[in-house]
């Protein structure tokens, strides 16, 4: 157990090592997306809220032809586009396709209009079926690590018996289909190519790139130990126990859940989470061999099982309850967003899992105890209960495609950037509609370092509507920017908009500049 | 009284509208000579009373000495100048920077001057506005008095504008 433990610690930190966060969502363009240039901008800056690496970039430019002579650069949360001398006149779209600290792409268009604006569209995805491969393939990874290494080490280390272990080994080799799979598909998604790609070496090498391309590895090797525990008699136990604990650390390196700030908090939550769906889900297979031809060892085996089943479902249920309490952020997020109702479906058939298990624990164990008549019932519920786990992969699955509402930004905001010689202050509102708005100012010097202000106060005025200057002071947030909150916009049309920063007692920096306000 | 100096007048009449604003009272002065800076404080924040008056003083105004104020106290805050001045044969290279009158209470019904002398160095070009930031702190409040208009700006009405003197070259 000590050998355990100190494996455990030693993989956490390595997992630990990948200081990420999660999912990234476009904060703001420049030039803003949809403005209308009178000559075309030397280069698209594309900040995200948190850093990201540069997947595709494409450009098509006013003319309709895709461009391969940009030059992207990113550094941290920016990525810079440097556009090629001479662009036509007309509507340029830039696509991109980014890839998140979790391992997942984020990909959008952003479009901006030299001289007049034209019909460009957005280049249509090549998705050619992808997003089913992904989530075939991760339903045979789930398969693999939970049916496959949890039902060795059941085998291995709870029963010490290799009873209907028939069905972990098939999992184990669908598990490791699916995670070379994953590797290859992952990447094909990251540079938005079709599955045909597969047979290049690009996709392969970018998964490398990601968080998820190591936890995949974890997984096939976690999946290749248990086969070769299943194999062997000697240090089979060992094994199963490494392999099992391979399971919640390759589930701790990536995706949205692990990534989630706070990850002091989520990373072991995950991993735990893993162990636990492991031992419960990889238990169900041979526990159903052992239930349809009960024998004398049956009995303590169930025993066994069921008592350590206990505290690992109040583990399950408390990590799955913290990671959905960071990931939704609040409970309508559970029926309004894609990832709430699918997290909505998962909870609807944990909780038939449950009765079914308590059923198990409580009933139908007790009446094997008395009369081993009972084993064809428990056999059955246990059948149901294979049935249930493997929808809920398939459903978890979906997640992959979903991103969690903690990431979602609301909407696009409207930025303007005012620059001076002095200043560049960089306004953010979002949603930019006529109505209520909340405003971030972002104050920074002529070299583009952060300004240290004492105090910020934004100005607005509508004069077309003769709507005199409404002053609102603004809050500096933990954040290092300014912000002021649920400021009214009653009509839409063009505000001005000042922002005096107080940068001494006896200098203020102003600048002024327009801000085209949209009807709601 | 002449044409001219009758335009003058109207002018400097049209420019301070009401007086709403701390003021200098003398409006021109000649470079190289000395000016006596008379700060004009017509009202609190908001109706709440001034206690204290910080005058910055602007790179170029030399040998300041701030007037005594029965009921304030004056401090003075010293620093280096961006360049030497030369004053009566001295080589000026520091000063003051900054006055600040405290300790009293002044209040919004009252009106009340901050008086200085001091010396506009020969350096200063003449046909510009020199302009003295002011932050006016009150028991409640502070109003700034330290909006700067840009060169070529034009006449964009700011709401707090740094008192300011018009420079004449010498004769």
């Amino acid at each position: 157990m000590r050998f355990l433990g100190a494996l455990a610690t030693l993989l956490l930190v390595a997992g630990f090592a990948t200081g990420a966060r999660a999912h990234a969502a476009l904060i703001s363009v420049e030039p803003a997306s949809g403005s209308i240039l009178t000559s075309a901008p030397k280069a698209v800056e594309l900040r995200f809220n948190e850093a990201v690496t540069p997947g595709t970039i494409r450009l098509i430019d006013g003319a309709g032809r895709a461009r391969d002579d940009t030059r992207v650069s990113a550094s941290g949360e920016t990525i810079s586009i440097a556009m090629p001398a001479g662009l036509p006149q007309g509507t340029a779209v830039v696509s991109y396709r980014v890839i998140s600290q979790d391992g997942h792409p984020v990909a959008g268009s952003v479009t901006f209009s030299v001289g007049v604006p034209t019909a460009t569209k957005p280049p249509a995805n090549a998705d050619g079926g992808l997003n089913i491969l992904i989530w075939l393939a991760r339903i045979g990874l789930y398969l693999g690590l939970f049916v496959g290494v949890g039902g060795v080490f059941f085998a291995r280390a709870i029963a010490g018996s290799t009873v209907g272990t028939a069905v972990p080994r098939a999992a184990l080799f669908v598990g490791v289909l699916g995670a070379v799979a994953s590797l290859g598909l992952v990447g094909a998604d990251l540079l938005g190519l079709s599955a045909a790609a597969l047979l290049t070496s690009a996709p392969w090498k970018v998964a490398f790139a990601t968080s998820a391309g190591p936890a995949l590895l974890v997984a096939i090797a976690a999946m290749l130990i248990s086969l070769f525990a299943l194999q062997r008699a000697a240090d089979a136990c060992r094994l199963s126990v490494i392999a099992f604990v391979g399971v919640g650390l390759s589930l701790a390196m990536t995706g949205h859940a692990a990534t989630a700030p706070p990850e002091m908090l989520t990373r072991p939550a995950m991993f735990l989470h893993g162990l636990g769906v492991a031992y419960w889900i990889g238990a169900l297979a041979p526990l159903a061999a052992l239930a349809s031809n009960p024998t004398a060892a049956t009995l303590p085996i169930l025993n066994r099982f069921s008592r350590i089943a206990v505290p690992v479902v109040a583990v399950l249920a408390l990590t799955g309850l913290a990671l959905a309490i960071i990931q939704l952020e609040n409970l309508a997020a559970l029926v309004e967003t894609r990832y709430g109702f699918i997290l909505s479906i998962k909870l609807a058939l944990v909780l038939v899992l449950l009765a079914l298990a308590a059923l198990n624990r409580f009933r139908l164990t007790p009446a094997i105890a008395r009369d081993h008549k009972a084993a064809p019932a428990l056999k059955h519920s246990i059948l149901l209960e294979c049935g249930i786990a493997l929808g809920i992969f398939a459903v978890v699955a979906g997640w992959r495609f979903t991103p969690p509402p903690r990431t979602i930004v609301p909407e696009t905001p409207l930025a303007i950037h005012i620059h001076s010689d002095k200043a560049m202050f960089q306004v953010l509102v979002s949603p930019g509609k006529a109505g209520t708005n909340d405003f971030v100012l972002q104050l920074m010097t002529g070299e583009a370092t952060p300004l240290k202000a004492k105090e910020a106060t934004l100005t607005l005025s509508l004069p077309e509507r003769g709507i005199e200057p409404m002053e609102r002071e603004a809050k500096l947030g933990p954040d290092g920017y300014w912000h002021v909150r649920k400021s009214e916009l009653p009509f839409a049309g063009r505000w001005h908009v000042r922002i005096d920063a107080l940068v001494t007692d006896f200098e203020k920096i102003t600048l002024e500049d327009e801000l085209e306000v949209a009807p709601p | 009284m002449s044409k001219r100096s009758c335009l003058i007048l109207i002018a400097a009449l049209v420019a301070s509208p009401a007086a709403a604003h701390v003021t200098l009272e003398t409006k021109q002065a000649t470079v190289g000579a000395s000016y006596e800076a008379v700060f004009a404080v017509p009202h609190g924040c908001a109706g709440s009373p001034t206690v204290k008056i910080r005058v910055q003083i602007p790179e170029g105004v030399i040998a300041v000495k701030p007037m005594p104020k029965a009921g304030w106290n004056v401090d003075v805050v010293e620093g280096k100048y961006a360049s030497e001045y030369d004053y009566h044969g001295n080589k000026l290279s520091s000063g003051v920077k900054e006055v600040a009158w405290s300790g009293g209470r002044l209040s919004d019904k009252n009106y009340d001057e901050f008086i200085m002398h001091t010396v506009l160095a020969d350096s200063l070009k003449p046909n510009t506005t020199l302009y003295f930031p002011v932050v006016q702190e009150c028991e409640t409040g502070v109003s700034r008095w330290i909006e700067i208009p840009t060169e070529g700006a034009g006449h964009s009405e700011s709401k707090s504008p740094a008192p300011g003197v018009k420079l004449l070259p010498k004769p």
